[in-house]
């Protein structure tokens, strides 16, 4: 399996028109919704801000991944979002976010694991700064897919 | 220099990646053999071996929770910060490190 296998061009959008961390998230998690791999926005945003009260999830240079175990997820996924503007949000370097990963992890993640690798080699990904670079710049969701996938 | 690490975050899905492969360019870069365990929700991956452990000149533990397996690092130097230090400054974590081990010299 390869990373690609969970870079959903459908859960991506590059213009997100939003003022605040709630507004992105909810957002993000209403095209988690339409693609099938949540069952509920609210129960799952509870989830996702029980991990965001445990410590920053702004990783520093305009990105954060917000994530958290929910029962409300179906299928691991990630909704990727790139805001217009920097938007307000806990980071380790203090600076605003542009770029925000939404992951989607279960609870009972039995017979996921392979998803689960695939996630956390994603997710190292988001270490890299040329990969991160490159994302900040992208313009539409094929060249988001593209950066993650090179 | 011989560098061990273990990462670790709460949840098992994020932090510990970033934190490896930051950790893991920064030590590259300054010239280091660097070798990391991680923790995560899939279990442990890249598992260090007792040689790696016992070669090493120092340990770090980027986590911010307990580490399984820390009686293996018992007698070694051990700098211990959470994932975000690894995250937000991995260069001056690997430089601290050369500090220390340049001091016991």
């Amino acid at each position: 399996m390869d990373v690609k296998e969970i870079i959903d061009i459908n859960t991506i959008k590059t213009d997100l028109d939003v003022e605040n961390k709630d507004e992105a998230l909810r957002e993000l998690a209403e095209l988690l919704l339409e693609n099938n791999y949540i069952t509920d926005v609210d129960g799952f945003l509870n989830d996702i801000y029980a991990r965001e009260a445990a410590g920053k999830t702004g990783i520093g240079n305009h990105i954060a991944i917000p994530h958290g175990n929910s029962e409300f997820v179906k299928k691991i996924g990630v909704a990727i979002g790139i805001t217009r503007k920097d938007i307000p949000w806990e980071t380790l370097d203090g600076r605003g976010v542009k770029l925000i990963i939404l992951f989607a992890v279960g609870k009972n993640n039995d017979g996921a694991q392979s998803h689960l690798k695939l996630l956390s080699s994603f997710a190292r990904k988001l270490g890299n700064e040329e990969v991160t670079a490159k994302l900040l710049q992208a313009e539409n969701p094929e060249s988001v897919k593209a950066v993650l996938t090179s | 220099m011989k560098i061990v690490c273990v990462t670790a975050c709460t949840v098992g899905i994020a932090h510990t990646y970033i934190a490896q492969e930051k950790l893991e360019n920064a030590g590259k870069k300054a010239g280091h053999e660097i070798h990391i365990e991680t923790q995560g929700t899939i279990g442990i991956e890249n598992e260090l071996t007792q040689q790696q452990i016992d070669e090493a000149d120092i340990v770090i533990l980027a986590a911010d929770v307990s580490v399984s397996g820390r009686e293996r690092f018992n007698g070694k130097t051990i700098i211990q910060v959470g994932t975000e230090v690894a995250v937000k400054s991995p260069n001056k974590l690997i430089k601290k490190a050369e500090e220390i081990v340049n001091q016991k010299k």
